[in-house]
């Protein structure tokens, strides 16, 4: 009966490397996931500068705002790990939903033809980046969960695999779930 | 009714799959054997044999060969039987924006979008890979729905694909596509062989045409259960979770069942592949309820009201 031990190891060995392989896959399936939102940024960081460009001509008062959302966009381009990308990220996030508020005092603005079809494109932009962060966090939550589960635990730990972060607009989140409101009037 | 979990269903799915495939061959050529048996004068079964091995390689290589055409062409076969066209991306920024959402928060490929120029409500997915999937619209549920209620429609065709729903119809439509064909061919060269034979073996020939057309009536229902009625609520379900708005694709449902029939298309083999797939006439004990493809539209509707 001593032929049954190495079978044993054997079987055992192949178990091992199938965690591994499936934690690889798992990893590798949340940042395809980033990629899927990094072709929404690039497009949002396209489209800023014609943004920053059409309000200043009409809200001469929000030069620090605009300030802050090219200084957030120069950040948010220069980011090259995810998580430092998801970090500028929401910050310019925040910074054009301030805008979105801002214009708000500039009837002439909300009247420009350009501006409006700027917006639109903006907020389908946000939509889609909606979207892509809905499958980035599944796949990340996914991930997690198989580091952090018994027995692929053990396989995580002893080979590096790390808790990694969400996608989350934090406290920003509420407002941003909601549709900006735009008043005709 | 058991819970079946969206992973387990594509399994499910792509077993049945496999299973209608390996099966096909089996059922095919005993059905050939049994044409050839019952249209010998002698039956002995020494000639059945022979003719059988002549025939064989014809059937396979038929059979093959229309497996083959069909599995190319079948998108451009749906899209001509229903007359859909592909979706103009300018004029319907709306459809392609709901689509293109849903898919990216899904992580799959965005499959072509096609409509039917039909102003009632209906709507159906169909393919086989990443390729060919497509989403059919008809112009009135584009045109009648709101935007939730539109979303969740298309969320519902989305789950067909991804839970590979739509493979398995595909290949069991062919298939019987196959056993119609096959039996038609028997039915006609029998009827001849009678005629001029004489009335002597025509007892035999209607033998033959009973045989044979119970068996393909009871191949074809077992692909229809095979391709069970829970798959609807499946997708129902993954619209749901998609969407995260069940009770827009119920609001959707109850609009689509004032309305679901398109008058164009009366294929029923391609009318099971809708959203609902609507029962003409009506009989009064429900046997067309038992075989039919899809569940009772209002059932699905409580069950998605559940979720709200």
């Amino acid at each position: 009966m001593i032929w049954i031990i190495p079978v044993v190891i054997v079987v055992i060995i192949f178990w091992l490397i199938g965690i591994y392989n499936s934690l690889v896959r798992l990893r590798n399936t949340r940042q395809n996931a980033f990629a899927d939102i990094d072709v929404q940024l690039k497009q949002r960081h396209d489209l800023v500068p014609q943004l920053v460009e059409t309000v200043k001509g009409y809200a001469t008062h929000e030069r620090e705002l605009l300030t802050r959302i090219t200084e957030a966009r120069t950040a948010a381009m220069g980011a090259t790990t995810i998580d430092e990308k998801i970090k500028t990220e929401t910050q310019l996030s925040a910074a054009l939903q301030g805008l979105k508020i801002s214009v708000e005092a500039y009837p002439d603005l909300k009247a420009n033809q350009n501006f409006l079809q700027l917006q639109e494109e903006l907020s389908d932009i946000e939509n889609k980046l909606a979207a892509a962060r809905r499958y980035f966090n599944a796949a990340t939550t996914e991930y997690n969960t198989g580091i952090e589960t018994f027995p692929s635990n053990l396989i995580a730990n002893s080979f590096g695999f790390q808790r990694e972060t969400l996608f989350d607009l934090g406290q920003e989140r509420v407002s941003f779930e909601e549709p900006p409101k735009i008043s005709f009037n | 009714m058991t819970y079946v979990g969206i992973q387990t269903q594509i399994r499910r799915n792509n077993f049945n799959s496999v299973l209608l495939v390996l099966a096909f061959p089996i059922v095919l050529l005993g059905m050939v054997y049994a044409i050839i048996f019952f249209s010998q004068r002698q039956q002995e079964v020494q000639i059945v044999n022979d003719t059988f091995v002549r025939v064989v390689p014809f059937v396979i290589l038929g059979t093959t060969i229309w497996f083959l055409v069909a599995w190319l062409i079948h998108n451009s076969l749906i899209r001509m039987a229903t007359g859909a066209k592909p979706l103009e991306r300018i004029e319907n920024k709306r459809v392609y924006n709901l689509v293109e959402n849903l898919c990216i928060s899904k992580g799959m490929k965005v499959p072509q979008i096609y409509i039917i120029e039909d102003s009632s409500l209906n709507a159906f997915a169909s393919g086989i890979n990443e390729r060919t999937f497509s989403v059919t619209l008809s112009r009135g549920i584009i045109d009648k729905l709101e935007d939730d209620e539109l979303e969740g429609v298309i969320a519902h065709e989305l789950s067909h694909i991804r839970n590979r729903d739509v493979r398995l119809m595909i290949v069991s439509i062919i298939f019987v596509g196959i056993f119609a064909f096959v039996a038609e061919m028997a039915f006609r060269s029998i009827r001849f062989g009678a005629l001029s034979r004489g009335k002597k073996d025509s007892g035999i020939a209607i033998l033959v045409v009973i045989v044979v057309s119970a068996i393909c009536y009871l191949i074809a229902l077992l692909l229809r259960f095979g391709v069970s009625r829970s798959r609807e609520y499946m997708a129902d379900a993954g619209a749901a979770e998609m969407t995260r708005k069940p009770y827009a694709l119920a609001s959707a449902l109850r609009k689509i069942s004032s309305d679901p029939l398109i008058e164009a298309v009366e294929n029923r083999d391609i009318a099971q592949l809708f959203i609902e797939n609507p029962q003409p006439e009506e009989k009064k004990f429900s046997f067309s309820n038992l075989f039919s493809t899809h569940p009772p539209i209002q059932k699905r509707i409580e069950l998605l009201d559940q979720f709200a």
